[in-house]
């Protein structure tokens, strides 16, 4: 059956207006989890909010598991729904710069233009940098292509990887999400913040 | 006491099922940053054309035969999420003109910050082909190798990182 | 009491989420082709007869070598090499699901003619790449042993015949000679018009990313 805009059950004139609703739910989803502050997303690298923990991983397992329940009724067909690809090294080294501009930023692209739509201006700051960054690597590509371009291993899937059945390390990235869930909800007590968290 | 936030695993589910209906209609997942890109190939299209298309990354987006770059899948899924942040917003009374920053820092260092942390965010998530909700999250979803090393690349340098800058949250 | 109100949430959500995914680990993988046609439509496919391609119009085809039809020999190699017809590609009917061969069969270019030496493999191949949602694909009514019988040594009809019997004649005569010793000859036959081959909107390749 689906995905439906690929198999063109429905039509393509639909699939902006579905991209649209779509960002609806993603920027309402945020903003409602409290990812328009800055000082609650970065509160899980200090141990005080583990927000970002829980909704991210949360999120992540209904998506993986409703991507396999539903192939398992032939309700989607896998084949069709994009795969990220995996480059190595870019994705590390990419990870790595990102991962700094998190905590310095304390934002990352979706819940900083969420943050700039409450009228965050840091948010709104962010924003901005994400456009100068973006050009400062369009500008700088050809010295980075080949890292750019480095382990490219295709469309390629852990599941894979690992040997195992995709249901069997849906099952792995639970359990592990379960247990850092749990260990979230222990840091929050241990390094709480009353004072930041009254706050944001 | 009781967060004005909705609960996070509650968000978590709406967030995950928000994910699979953009997987079940249109066979693909969330993403950010390629929105913010094609604003820019835009904008830089329209400044300066002939350097556009003299740039070996966005010349691969720019063309007589690519349509505009801003007529694309996540520019409009990105136009909702300003939609959909202002509307929960609005509903929870959360819409002011703010700088948030903590008590320890100045408006201005924020914002400084800020700026900081979005052009090594916009940098990476080029380098990496996706931010959180494209690379990371999205990439988890489909159970792909680069979501997992993503997300543990983006997560784990920003614990290690966290120390240095703990005064600007702490 | 305090405790408890905290921990909910977070167990109201693992739980069922661990349930589900036990339950989905333990499930073997999906890997079934999904199957695009349904018994129903293929019962109706096959009473309409509109698979069958008859011998007087594959002949009337290659003699005007209509680009557009692709043979497909569903014999065994050896039986292959032995004798088969000109331009005919051979996909052994234990081959067929082969990935290799899912261009040839899945594609909307050309006119698929399957044939064997009579018509039981190939109906046996038709009907499943039928419900796997494959169009252009046909069957020469009658295999080959029909084809050598009616194309390449027709019988002369009876004096009694009507006058089309002979126009049939005439022109199965004709085009077994044009096949066989190569002058062509333009029939005047009257052959049934020639399927369209179905256009279908291009499988898309998943998109997406930053």
């Amino acid at each position: 059956m689906g995905p439906l805009v690929p198999q063109e059950i429905i039509g393509e004139g639909w699939n902006f207006f579905i991209a649209f609703i779509v960002g609806i739910g993603f920027g309402f989803a945020l903003e409602q989890a409290g990812f328009s502050s800055s000082r609650k997303l970065v509160g899980i690298f200090y141990g005080y909010d583990t927000v970002v923990l829980k909704v991210f991983f949360s999120a992540a397992l209904v998506g993986m598991l409703g991507l396999l329940m539903f192939s398992l009724f032939d309700w989607i067909d896998l084949n069709l729904v994009w795969v990220n690809p995996t480059f190595l090294w870019s994705a590390i080294v990419g990870g790595v710069i990102m991962g700094v501009g998190f905590v310095v930023g304390g934002f990352c692209p979706g819940t900083s233009v969420c943050a700039a739509a409450i009228g965050k201006l840091d948010g709104l700051m962010f924003v901005g940098g994400i456009f100068i960054g973006i050009f400062i690597f369009a500008e700088s590509f050809p010295l980075v292509k080949s890292l750019y371009m480095a382990g490219n291993f295709g469309h390629l899937k852990l599941s894979t990887v690992l040997g195992i059945s995709q249901g069997f390390l849906v099952f792995l990235v639970i359990c592990a999400a379960l247990i850092m869930f749990w260990i979230g909800e222990a840091a929050e007590k241990r390094f709480a913040r009353e004072d930041i968290t009254r706050e944001v | 006491m009781k967060s004005h936030y909705m609960n996070p695993y509650l968000a978590g589910l709406f967030l995950g099922l928000v994910l699979l209906f953009a997987f079940f209609f249109s066979g693909r997942g969330l993403g950010a940053s390629g929105a913010l890109k094609r604003v820019v190939i835009e904008t830089v299209g329209t400044i300066a054309p002939e350097h556009a298309s003299n740039s070996v990354y966005f010349s691969k987006y720019i063309g007589p035969d690519k349509g505009n770059p801003l007529n694309h899948w996540l520019v409009y899924e990105m136009l909702g999420v300003v939609v959909g942040g202002f509307l929960s917003g609005a509903l929870a009374g959360r819409l002011k003109w703010k700088v948030e920053h903590s008590p320890g820092i100045t408006s201005k260092k924020r914002l400084i910050m800020a700026l900081i942390g979005g052009i090594l965010f916009g940098y990476g998530s080029q380098l990496g082909r996706g931010c959180t909700s494209g690379a990371a999250l999205t990439g988890m979803a489909v159970l792909s190798v680069s979501g997992f090393v993503t997300m543990a690349s983006i997560f784990g340098t920003a614990f290690l990182f966290a120390y240095v800058v703990r005064k600007n949250w702490i | 009491m305090k405790e408890l109100l905290q921990l909910k949430p977070r167990l109201l959500f693992s739980i069922p989420i661990f349930i589900t995914g036990l339950v989905l680990a333990l499930v073997p993988e999906n890997t079934t082709q999904p199957y695009k046609l349904s018994a129903q439509d293929m019962l109706l496919e096959i009473q309409s007869g509109s698979e069958m391609v008859t011998p007087d119009d594959l002949a009337d085809w290659i003699v005007n070598k209509d680009p557009s039809i692709q043979l497909i020999d569903l014999r065994t190699p050896e039986e292959y090499e032995q004798y088969h017809l000109d331009n005919a590609i051979n996909i052994p009917l234990h081959d067929l699901l082969s990935p290799e061969w899912v261009d040839y069969l899945d594609q909307d270019v050309k006119m698929n003619i399957f044939y064997s030496n009579g018509i039981t493999r190939a109906h046996e191949a038709w009907m499943i790449v039928r419900q796997l949602g494959y169009d252009n694909n046909y069957i020469l009514q009658g295999g080959l042993n029909y084809w050598v019988e009616t194309i390449l040594n027709p019988t002369a009809p009876k004096n009694s015949s009507p006058d089309d019997e002979f126009a049939r004649y005439d022109f199965r005569k004709g085009a077994g000679q044009a096949l066989g010793a190569g002058s062509i000859q333009k029939s005047n036959n009257t052959s049934t018009p020639k399927p369209k081959i179905k256009r279908r909107p291009r499988k898309k390749a998943p998109e997406g990313g930053c």
